[in-house]
Formats: C-alpha cells, sequence, structure tokens
C-alpha cells in the first residue's frame, strides 16, 4: 500500500532527524594539515551553529581529500542541519562509496530520504543504522504495518512517550487492523466475521440500525463467536435500550463467564434498569475477574448506594480515588462522594470533595453531560 | 371553619366513556376551530432562536367555567436577517392567537376581538405566563419574546389591554418561560422571567462544518433573570438586582416555584441549558441565594452539567415535598432530585425509572399529573431534539421524536400509550382539564404544526379539583401547599416550558369516597375541609379571619 506523506509527517521526521544527530567520529583515517585545518574551522562553525560556513569549510575537506569519507559524511551532515535534506543525498552517498560500513552515513541517509519522502529507500540505510524509530516510520509509509509494529515498540522501550513514536505505533496498528478487515471482507463478505467487521464500523458512525442488523445477521450465523453479544448489547446500551442491552450481556456472560467487562456491562445494563440488586451482584462479579477497575468501582459504589449500604459505596468510591486521582472518573467520584456525606450531615467531608470535584473540573476533567 | 367557607360545587357528569384500565386513553387532536400553525421560519442561516418557541396557555380568560387555549406564534425571520432586527407580525399567520372554547368542546378564534392581533409585531415570540397580578378575578397574560415582552391586561370583558410600559415590564433581549409568583407574600404577584442568553441574530454563528447547524448556548455569554416585584398599583419593579438574582447569570430556559423547605416562602427552580441548574432560595427578606450545588440540585447524579429546558417542581412521590424534573437532551436522562428534606435533593433518575426512559430523547414542556386518578403523579414530556438536522452528526438520533408518557408506580415511571406515535418537534405543554370531565388533558405546541391537544379519555377512579380562591393571600392562591389525602400539590401555573397550565389543582382519588383537604395558604393560614365529596369543581375561599 503506498501511503502519501502529510506535511504533519514531515515535520515529524525532521524533529527526529535532529534529536538523533551526533557528533561523528573521524575513522581513523590521516587527512593533510590544509584539510585538518579546514575540518577544524568546520568543527568550531558547527559548534557555534553556523551551518553555512561549515558546509563551506567541509566541502574545502573532501575537495582536498577526495578518498576521506568521513568528510563527506560530515558535510552531509551539515546540510541537514540547514534543513536542506536533498544536497545532504550526494555527500552521504559518496561516502559510502568510499566505505559502506559506515553506519552514520547509513542514519543520515536514511533520514534525508525520508524526510523527502523516499521511504523505500531510506529503509534499507536504517536497517544498516538500526534506527527501529525511524525504520519503523518508513515502514508506516511503505505499508509494511506489521514490521512497523515490531520496530516502533522496540524504539518505544528505549523511549518510552515519545508522542511521534506513539502516533506511528497508533497509526500502523490502526492500518493493519483495516488491512486485516479488507482481507477478510473480500474473502469472506457472507461470514460472521466479516458482518461483525462492518458492524464495528457502523458502531462508530453511530448508524445503529444497521449496525443491529449485522450484528443479528452474524449472531445467526455464529452465536459462540465471543464478543459478539457484548458488542450488540452496546448498540442496544448506546441507544437506551436497556433491557435488550441486558439480555445480550448476559448472553455473553454466559459464553464467556471470565469475561470482567460482559460482568461490568450487564451491571451497569442493570443498574440503568433500577435493578440494583442484581446490578450489584454482577458488577461484584466483575470486580473480583478483573480487580480496582475504576469504572467497576464506581458503579459497584452506585449500586451499594442505591441499594442502602453507604459505607460500601464509600468504601467502593475511596478505593477508586486510589487507584486513580486524576480525570473524569476521579472527579464524578469526588462529587459522588460530596453528596454521600452531605446525607450523611457531614459537611465538612462533603465540601471537601466538591472542592476535590471542582478542582478536577478546573483542570479539565469534564464528566459526562 | 368549615362553616366559614365559601363552596361551589359543581360536580358534572362525567359524559365521556368510563376507562376501568390501569393507564389512561388519550384521544389526540387538534380541535375544531383552532387553525394555528407556529411559525418558527426556519432559515438556512440558523438563528438560534428558530427552534425554541413556543408557549401555550391554558386558561379560563372569560370565567365562563371552560378552559381556553392562547399559544405563542414565532414570527417571519428574514434570510438573512438585517438591522435594525424586525420580526414582521403583520400577517395573521405570525400572530399569538387566542382560542375560546365553546360548550361543545369546539373552539372559537378570538384574537382580534380579545385586542390580542398583531400586537407582538416587531418581536419573536417565545413563551406565556398566565396570572391575576392585580387581583381582579381575571387572568392576565405574559408574553416572552425575544425582544420585548408584552403584559396583556384582562379587561374582564373578553378583552385585553396591553399594559407593558404602564407596568414596567418590557424587559429586553431573549426572554423564553416566565410565571407569576408572590415572592414575598403580600399578597400581589409578583413575575420571574427567564432569559436565555446574550445573542442576537447579528451575532448569531453557525456551529456546523459541511452543514449548517444550530450553536449550543456555551458559544454565547450567558444573561440574567428578571424578576419583577408587584408594587400593587398595576406597575412592577425590576429587584433583579436588589433581590440577589442578577449575582447569578445562566442560559435559563424554564422555571417553576415551590416552597422546597417548607419555610412559607415560594422558592425559584431555573432551568440552564449546558450548564448547572439554579434553585433560588427565598431568603423570605425580599433576597435569594442560589444554592443548587449545595442542595444537589445542580448537576446530573455524575456531576455532569444539563441542558435543561423544560422544570416541573411538584411532589411526584407523594412524600409532602416538592421534587424537581428536568427535561434535557439526549445521552443525559431527565434529571429527577428527589427532595430528601433537610434542604437538600438526591438524583432519582435510576430508581424512578425515568434515566432509562430519557437516554436518546429531547425533552421540552414537562408536566407531572394524575393522569388515571389513582393518587400518583404520571409523567409526560414534549420532545423532539433542539438540532432539525441532529441525524446528520448522530444517526442515533432524530428532530422528530413522540412524546412521551410515563405512568407513576408507586414511585416508579412505567412507559404507557400517550395515544399516538406521531413524531413531531415539540415544544411547549400547557396542562389542565379541557372538557371539565376529572382527568387531566395536555396541549402541546409544536414547530411548524399546529397545536396537538391530548384529551384524557378518564377512567373509573375518583378524582376532585380545587379552585383557590385567596382574600389575605394572592387571589388565586398562587404559592399555596394543599394536600388532599396523602397528595401534595403548590399551586401554580408555572413550570413546563415556556407554558402555563390550568390554575386549578387537580387530584386523583382513586377509590376514596371522601377526601381530606389542607390548604396552607401563603397567607399562612392552614384551611382543612374533612369529607369533602369527591368527583366535583370545588372552589375555596381562603378565610379572612
Amino acid at each position: 500500500m503506498y501511503l502519501t506523506k502529510n506535511r504533519a509527517g514531515s515535520r515529524l521526521q525532521i524533529v527526529l532527524i535532529f534529536c538523533l544527530l551526533s557528533p561523528l567520529v573521524l575513522a581513523g583515517q590521516t587527512i593533510s594539515p590544509e584539510a585538518t585545518k579546514h575540518w577544524n574551522a568546520a568543527r568550531r562553525d558547527e559548534a557555534q551553529k553556523q551551518f553555512a560556513p561549515a558546509v563551506s569549510e567541509y566541502r574545502k575537506v573532501t575537495e582536498l581529500e577526495p578518498t576521506f569519507a568521513a568528510g563527506f559524511v560530515s558535510l552531509g551532515q551539515a546540510v541537514m542541519e540547514q534543513h536542506d535534506f536533498a544536497s545532504a543525498v550526494a555527500p552521504l552517498k559518496h561516502a559510502l562509496e568510499l566505505d559502506s560500513t559506515l553506519v552514520p552515513a547509513h542514519q543520515l541517509l536514511g533520514y534525508a530520504l525520508l524526510a523527502q519522502g523516499y521511504a523505500v529507500e531510506a529503509i534499507q540505510h536504517l536497517e544498516r543504522a538500526h534506527e527501529q524509530g525511524a525504520l519503523g516510520i518508513a515502514q508506516v509509509q511503505t505499508g509494511q504495518f506489521a514490521d512497523a509494529i515490531t520496530n516502533l515498540q522496540a524504539a518505544l522501550q528505549k523511549r518510552p512517550n515519545d508522542p511521534d513514536l506513539l502516533y506511528y505505533l497508533g497509526r500502523a496498528s490502526g492500518l493493519l487492523s483495516k488491512q486485516s478487515i479488507d482481507t477478510l471482507l473480500a474473502a469472506y463478505p457472507d461470514s460472521a466475521r466479516a458482518s461483525q467487521a462492518m458492524a464495528e464500523n457502523y458502531f462508530v458512525l453511530r448508524q445503529m440500525p444497521e449496525d443491529e442488523k449485522l450484528y443479528q445477521q452474524a449472531l445467526q450465523q455464529r452465536p459462540d463467536i465471543p464478543n459478539l453479544h457484548l458488542e450488540l448489547g452496546q448498540v442496544f446500551a448506546a441507544t437506551s435500550r436497556w433491557p435488550q442491552a441486558e439480555e445480550q450481556f448476559r448472553a455473553e456472560s454466559k459464553i464467556q463467564p471470565g469475561n470482567a467487562e460482559a460482568a461490568y456491562r450487564l451491571g451497569d445494563a442493570l443498574l440503568h434498569q433500577g435493578k440494583t440488586k442484581e446490578a450489584r451482584s454482577a458488577l461484584e462479579r466483575a470486580d473480583k475477574l478483573q480487580p480496582q477497575m475504576p469504572e467497576t468501582l464506581y458503579s459497584l459504589g452506585k449500586a451499594d448506594l442505591l441499594e442502602g449500604n453507604a459505607p460500601a459505596a464509600e468504601k467502593c468510591w475511596l478505593e477508586l480515588l486510589s487507584i486513580e486521582k486524576e480525570g473524569e472518573l476521579a472527579a464524578q467520584t469526588h462529587f459522588a462522594l460530596a453528596a454521600l456525606y452531605r446525607k450523611q450531615g457531614k459537611t465538612v467531608d462533603a465540601e471537601r470533595e466538591m472542592k476535590e470535584f471542582q478542582k478536577l473540573q478546573n483542570n479539565g476533567a469534564s464528566p459526562p453531560s | 371553619m368549615l362553616d366559614r367557607l365559601l363552596q361551589i360545587v359543581c360536580v358534572l357528569l362525567l359524559l365521556a366513556p368510563v376507562n376501568t384500565g390501569g393507564a389512561p386513553q388519550f384521544e389526540v387532536h387538534t380541535p375544531r376551530g383552532i387553525d394555528f400553525t407556529l411559525q418558527n421560519s426556519p432559515t438556512a442561516k440558523k438563528y438560534l432562536i428558530e427552534t425554541m418557541p413556543g408557549g401555550v396557555a391554558l386558561l379560563d380568560y372569560n370565567n365562563d367555567g371552560l378552559l381556553d387555549i392562547f399559544v405563542v406564534n414565532g414570527g417571519r425571520i428574514s434570510d438573512p436577517m438585517t438591522v435594525p432586527e424586525n420580526f414582521d407580525r403583520h400577517n395573521p399567520r405570525y400572530w399569538n392567537r387566542l382560542y375560546r372554547q365553546n360548550k361543545d368542546g369546539s373552539f372559537t378564534d378570538v384574537t382580534e376581538q380579545a385586542g390580542l392581533a398583531n400586537v407582538s409585531d416587531g418581536n419573536y415570540g417565545m413563551g406565556v405566563a398566565v396570572g391575576d397580578y392585580d387581583n381582579d378575578g381575571y387572568p392576565d397574560l405574559f408574553v416572552t419574546n425575544y425582544g420585548k415582552n408584552i403584559l396583556y391586561h384582562n379587561n374582564g370583558d373578553g378583552t385585553f389591554t396591553d399594559v407593558t410600559a404602564k407596568a414596567g415590564v418590557a424587559g429586553g433581549g431573549w426572554s423564553v418561560s416566565a410565571g407569576f409568583f408572590d415572592y414575598d407574600n403580600d399578597g400581589k404577584l409578583d413575575l420571574f422571567v427567564t432569559r436565555y442568553m446574550e445573542w442576537d441574530t447579528q451575532h448569531s454563528k453557525d456551529c456546523g462544518g459541511s452543514f449548517h447547524t444550530y450553536c449550543p448556548p456555551g458559544e454565547f455569554p450567558r444573561t440574567t433573570n428578571i424578576l419583577y416585584h408587584n408594587r400593587g398599583d398595576c406597575t412592577f419593579e425590576d429587584v433583579t438586582e436588589k433581590s440577589g438574582m442578577a449575582a447569578k447569570k445562566g442560559h435559563g430556559l424554564g422555571v417553576a416555584f415551590a416552597d422546597y423547605d417548607g419555610d412559607g416562602f415560594t422558592d425559584v427552580y431555573v432551568s440552564n441549558d449546558g450548564m448547572q441548574q439554579y434553585l433560588f432560595h427565598n431568603g423570605g427578606n425580599g433576597t435569594f441565594t442560589e444554592v443548587g450545588m449545595e442542595a444537589g440540585a445542580a448537576l446530573n447524579v455524575d456531576g455532569g452539567p444539563l441542558s435543561g429546558m423544560g422544570v416541573v417542581f411538584q411532589d411526584y412521590d407523594n412524600d409532602g415535598l416538592p421534587d424537581v424534573i428536568v427535561t434535557t437532551l439526549p445521552r443525559q436522562t431527565y434529571a429527577v432530585f428527589h427532595n430528601d428534606g433537610n434542604g437538600s435533593f438526591s438524583d432519582r433518575g435510576l430508581q424512578t425509572g425515568i434515566t432509562m426512559l430519557s437516554g436518546v430523547t429531547s425533552g421540552w414542556g414537562v408536566g407531572l399529573e394524575d393522569f388515571d386518578n389513582d393518587g400518583q403523579k404520571d409523567l409526560f414530556v414534549a420532545q423532539g431534539h433542539v438540532l432539525d438536522n441532529v441525524e446528520k452528526i448522530d444517526p442515533s438520533l432524530h428532530y422528530l421524536e413522540p412524546v412521551l408518557l410515563a405512568m407513576n408506580r408507586g414511585g416508579r415511571f412505567e412507559p404507557a400509550d400517550p395515544g399516538t406515535a406521531a413524531l413531531m418537534a415539540a415544544r411547549g405543554a400547557a396542562f389542565g382539564d379541557l372538557n371539565n370531565d376529572g382527568s387531566i388533558d395536555v396541549v402541546i405546541t409544536v414547530l411548524g404544526s399546529p397545536p396537538q391537544v391530548f384529551m384524557n379519555r378518564g377512567g373509573g377512579a375518583h378524582w376532585l379539583t380545587l379552585t383557590l380562591r385567596g382574600t389575605r393571600s394572592n387571589r388565586d392562591g398562587l404559592g399555596a401547599r394543599v394536600q388532599v389525602n396523602g397528595q401534595t400539590r403548590f399551586a401554580t401555573t408555572a413550570g413546563s416550558y415556556e407554558s402555563a397550565s390550568d390554575k386549578r389543582l387537580h387530584f386523583g382519588l382513586g377509590s376514596a369516597k371522601t377526601a381530606k383537604v389542607d390548604i396552607f395558604w401563603p397567607s399562612g393560614i392552614h384551611q382543612v375541609l374533612n369529607a369533602v365529596t369527591v368527583d366535583q369543581f370545588l372552589e375555596v375561599r381562603e378565610p379572612e379571619r
């Protein structure tokens, strides 16, 4: 698959390139005193971020020492510092003609090519340089999604939470998923899985009637597929058809008794119908299957409160806040605790929780409206 | 005490077929003689006012014992609007209308003869409030507009006079709902007006991308509501600042009144769009304090803001305390703020089943009325999304929606057949017994369509309808707390959305053969009537002491 490089992508790649540029080491070659003079002048200019004179000095080095590979590498690097990726390619390629094992030349050439959209050509150089981050990005561009995911994940191990790497990993995963689904739809258009895949798309588009129909089709063909009932239940939940949602979540829980999400969603559907006792039971099961899930704890607290068990509700919500201190759910929980304390006449506690709620709201947490 | 009462008993024959089933049977139609279409004049510019009208009032303007219908019209909107703004109302299709009910249940358009034709010219109509502000025994009309509001004095001879200028209640900006109430218990009705936002057609916005759509309220500055104090000389004083109301700007749409904390002074609940709701506690000294957040009646159960539109402030669970139901946009569910006593509320959306009934609907006019006379107040909501192209944004939502009728079964509301599955963009809703058969009927307004009347064909259960005749209190006893066989109603014509309901207080009594009536008048007088005969309309006069 060919991907058009977008402007944002280019920007990100340039950022990556300059993060990774590092001073190159002379490869043990001896050069003339005059060339050394120009070399040192170039290095001084570079240190002072004077790249135009540095380029001029490196160019003199390469003219005086035409077999000095490191000179061409440095020239290429200085040119790239000026964001002139096209002009960097020739000296870097020449450096590799002189010494094909020169890793920095591969690294820089890979980046220079990638920055200009020549992802296919860049890959071989980035592979040689073991630049997994940039390699992963290049592979996203060339449609090698599985390899891209592997390389980006490896790069993220070294640079966790790097926003560029995270972005491309997400993009690669999404595109790989789409590729698989496209294959599925092309090869088995009438299969239950094809219906499920299409239904998932309709769900995102909130086209619920079509969505429901496809899930029902899939269930008719293969009622035993895990998650089908769960997903259909979510369609019903999204349209406030809670009894139907309950039915589907129950069916999923029967197929997958160990699935905490199915138990949680069943509890939530029951809660929406005011069936608090049953809801509590399902939510407790979800909590056992996957402890310390904030969503489960929040709903369980609600169910406890509706059942008249304020201490249990308080316990759930305090546990939630020990896990999750920021964000929407934490804000909601402080609000719920404030209401609970207010009912108990604990004015000071209620005010404290309201302040926490308002603080989180001001910080950007926006409980569902 | 009984011997001092003036009781006028009007027992009417129940001509309609008796429904002995659980749910009421409604016959839905536009009655003969009503030729009104709500002209909201939608434009490509998507001026927000277009989707917000219009109100409806049920009042007996000529005191003939039959409820009449007043409907507020929008107006003509040029596309695009130019300055100075002018919503041409000369064409009769843009007039507000007053329909007098005839004895046969049909209606006659008396707009012109009543002096109400063409009178809102230049303004774009929104809502209506009804109250006898001068205590002369005839209900007066207050019409809210985008523009200047208008107070019509009922002359008692079938005509009205525009007394806005003299009364000093023109206001301005974008007024939506209004209501008469006596906040200082001086026996004269005061007036509260909600206002939506600071907006005009030249500062309108289009929030669509590839298509045009109306903007949410957060795109525009908040504004103040208005409180007018009735001086008693047919003029009003704007006490918005003095009363403390001005301290809280909002996006006010609906308003309802009740004394939630039993201190003898009527409080004010304002439904705000896209933000917290306001509960204004009446301090009894002419000032109000907004306590919604502290009272637990401002946000939804998860601490989220509400797109509050309509509001009702009545006791749904017969515990004697007024609760609040706020209608909202989809994905929020209607808020049910149960009055827990001690001045605080708790969200009971889940327990009442209302959460389940309102996940994907948009509610406007709303009422808590006992439609099947079983002694429990049921819920009626006029529904329809605010965006006329919402399907483009979210295909699972719809502009046109059915109305919601939910029967109260021991505090839990269960959906019932309202008599029609028709989809519409309903807005205002007013409640009252149109044909005096002892069953509550409903009139709703619909954008671009005629009003719909839901005639309740009644049932076998007993009922009692009270008309309050204040002497020390305001003449209609608005603000009185009335208890009948364990049920409580707060006398008001306000609530719902942009609408005014019958001032009479209706109680379903189930199988009870007699009723005990307790009236707590705004004057502080507690009046008791024992062994009252059921199935009657009873006027109760406040003891003069």
